[in-house]
């Protein structure tokens, strides 16, 4: 039974991951891209968290209140790693810089063109970035 | 705190202290151009510092943040390629903003623009100088976001804007592929770190993170492919080049200088370090066999963008775009050699690095003393200017000749060695870099004929900018130089560096004698 819970957890954040890359790819909606983004990075985080954890009971915070042996194994018998975590709220702050750095870019295209549909951008882009005939 | 640990200290403490530092002298231009050049004067010091020690030290250097040892602290591990490569960095950031203050004379905000350059050479230094996966990963990051917000640093032109959202939305998904690809590394190796995740991979014992967990060989192929994947965007190989061509002619001229001539190598060295410390050497077979796959995915994918890139670049109108296509194009060699993974192969991609980077920077700042006096990107506009401004049109003469390969310049000497290392795997690689040096020669001939023997629109009156000329001439000058003494730096230089990265033995070997005090 947890071997199917674990399984379907796990296929459920790779259908997640594969749908968030469909809507960076193919939503035309500048907003929704970003959404998309944000959701494929959580995806991403939940997927490394989900590596340091382990079924346990009974369960511990990882903390290490002093270093002995007997402290250690204790810790060993009740904490999930905590690492993964570690990269994550790392990996969590740094994705908070991008996204904000992209939605400032969405607002100052809506400020310029008025839309935010990446379609009627890509119209009214200056005709020689296109390169070619002009 | 010693010189490895210091210095990507200083271009980041300095950025951080920019914007309260321009409230203080009240925005003044000519007082933050100069805390701007001791920032970047002060960094190349230290690097230059930084490179004599590792070259006259047999092994990596070591710094240990906060004294807590690899495997349980981050650390920075510098050898021979990293610092060559950090040399460069240092020297074209130092002389990119000397030429930056006067080409923006007539636009706001001087003091945000240095605080990501400085921010921006910060991450590269970190990327080059880093031991630790995941804080190459952080990183990348601090580049990209640097490199992202300059791009689109002229905020009222739609154009630019746009680059800069493509560029870090792709950027974006790049850099998330490379933290599953590190969630898997440390699923399966327990650690993140370089020199253990190498033991760890070739088979040897560690301190205190123990032994892989599960199926290596599946986990390293899912995880390699995701990290190479994500390495792939960061150097705009086809087909993750898309963003390149409109980014790098959107930011203003210093600033392509810098994206296409460094930013884009980090993708390069992040896979060298993946390719040749981690999984270097001898490897069981069925890792053997992971890695070559990937290799020749690799080889192949930057045969494909060398030849597009070519090609592509006879098609712009505008000269920015141009030299992009270019940067796809020399990125193409750079993988081709990085995938072939013999001692030749790593020699010609380090020398291609260090070259390019100085030849296409030269060529970007080059076109900017024009576009700068025009105030147009398009090819036809600035006919007719390169008798009007000797030096820059000199410049301009020297980087083309030099990439596409000429002679006495220095990027023929490392397309030689390229097409040497090519060679001893197969012919027709070879050959692409001939005929895509070929195709290329035509793009850049037809500028080049048009900015000097081109009939002027109109009759403009000009004067050369000598500070933005000066640059150009001192980077024209190195280009000349290494290419004279090109034996020598190949034998001095890129030959033990070369040496030192291929034995991964000694690159663990340091770590492994620090951690072992650790219990």
């Amino acid at each position: 039974m947890i071997a199917f819970i674990w399984a379907s957890v796990i296929l459920a954040l790779i259908a997640t991951i594969m749908i968030s890359l469909y809507g960076i790819a193919r939503r035309p909606n500048l907003v929704k891209k970003l959404i998309a983004l944000t959701i494929f990075g959580d995806t991403a985080n939940l997927l490394v968290v989900l590596l340091g954890y382990r079924v346990i009971y009974p369960v511990a915070p990882p903390v290490l209140p002093y270093l002995s042996r007997e402290a250690l194994s204790q810790f060993v018998e009740t904490a999930v790693d905590p690492l993964p975590q570690a990269l994550v709220i790392t990996a969590v702050v740094i994705g908070m810089a991008v996204n904000v750095l992209i939605a400032v870019l969405v607002i100052q295209l809506y400020r310029l063109y008025g839309t935010v549909d990446v379609r009627k951008i890509g119209e009214r882009l200056p005709a020689l970035l296109e390169g070619g005939e002009q | 705190m010693d010189v490895v640990g210091l210095t990507p200290v200083i271009p980041i403490v300095f950025a951080f202290a920019l914007p309260l530092f321009s409230i203080i002298v009240r925005g003044d231009r000519k007082i933050i151009q100069a805390y701007a050049l001791v920032g970047t004067g002060l960094t190349l010091i230290s690097v230059f510092k930084l490179f004599q020690l590792v070259y006259s030290s047999d092994k990596p250097l070591v710094y240990t943040f906060g004294k807590w040892v690899a495997p349980i602290g981050i650390i920075y591990e510098v050898d021979r390629l990293s610092a060559l490569i950090a040399l460069v960095t240092a020297g074209l950031m130092f002389l990119i903003a000397i030429y930056s203050y006067r080409y923006l004379e007539h636009d706001e905000g001087l003091e945000w623009y240095y605080t990501l350059y400085l921010g921006l050479e910060a991450g590269l230094l970190g990327v080059l100088l880093t031991g630790d996966a995941f804080n190459l990963f952080v990183m990348i990051e601090v580049t990209s976001i640097a490199a992202y917000a300059l791009v689109a640093f002229y905020r009222d032109r739609g154009d630019s804007v746009f680059a800069g959202f493509k560029y870090a939305l792709i950027g974006a998904v790049g850099t998330t592929m490379y933290f599953l690809a590190l969630g898997m590394f440390y699923g399966a190796f327990g650690t993140v770190n370089f020199a253990d995740l190498s033991a760890k991979v070739h088979g040897s014992d560690f301190p205190v993170t123990g032994s892989p967990v599960g199926n290596v060989v599946i986990a390293s192929g899912v995880a390699l492919a995701l990290a190479t994947w994500a390495f792939l965007i960061k150097a705009a190989i086809v087909p993750n080049h898309f963003w390149l061509p409109e980014a790098h002619p959107a930011a203003p001229s210093p600033i392509s200088a810098v994206l296409s001539g460094l930013v884009v190598n980090v993708g390069v060295y992040a896979l060298i370090r993946f390719l040749y410390t981690v999984y270097g050497g001898s490897l069981t077979p069925e890792l053997a066999h992971v890695v070559g796959v990937l290799s020749t995915i690799v080889i192949i994918l930057g045969a494909i963008s060398a030849l597009f890139g070519a090609l592509m670049m006879n098609v712009q109108r505008d000269v920015k775009r141009l030299i992009a296509y270019s940067t796809i194009m020399h990125m193409g060699y750079l993988f081709m050699a990085v995938g072939l993974g013999t001692q030749l192969g790593l020699e010609a991609a380090l020398f291609h690095i260090v070259n390019h980077a100085i030849a296409k920077a030269l060529l970007f700042l080059a076109a900017g003393v024009f576009i700068h006096a025009v105030g147009s990107r398009n090819v036809e506009d600035l006919a007719g200017l390169g008798k009007k401004m000797p030096i820059a049109t000199f410049s301009l003469a020297v980087a083309t000749l030099s990439l596409v390969g000429i002679p006495p310049f220095n990027v023929f000497f490392s397309k030689l060695l390229l097409f040497n290392a090519l060679m001893e795997k197969s012919f027709a690689l070879a050959m692409v870099i001939v005929i895509s040096s070929v195709i290329a020669l035509v793009a850049y001939m037809r500028t080049f004929y048009v900015v000097w023997l081109g009939k002027p629109r109109e009759n403009v009156k000009l004067r050369e900018p000598m500070s933005m000329s000066l640059i150009c001439l001192v980077l024209a000058l190195a280009v000349i130089i290494i290419g004279l003494t090109a034996p020598l730096i190949i034998d001095k230089l890129i030959t033990p560096a070369a040496t030192q990265t291929l034995d991964y033995q000694n690159y663990i070997g340091v770590i492994l004698e620090l951690a072992k005090n650790l219990r």
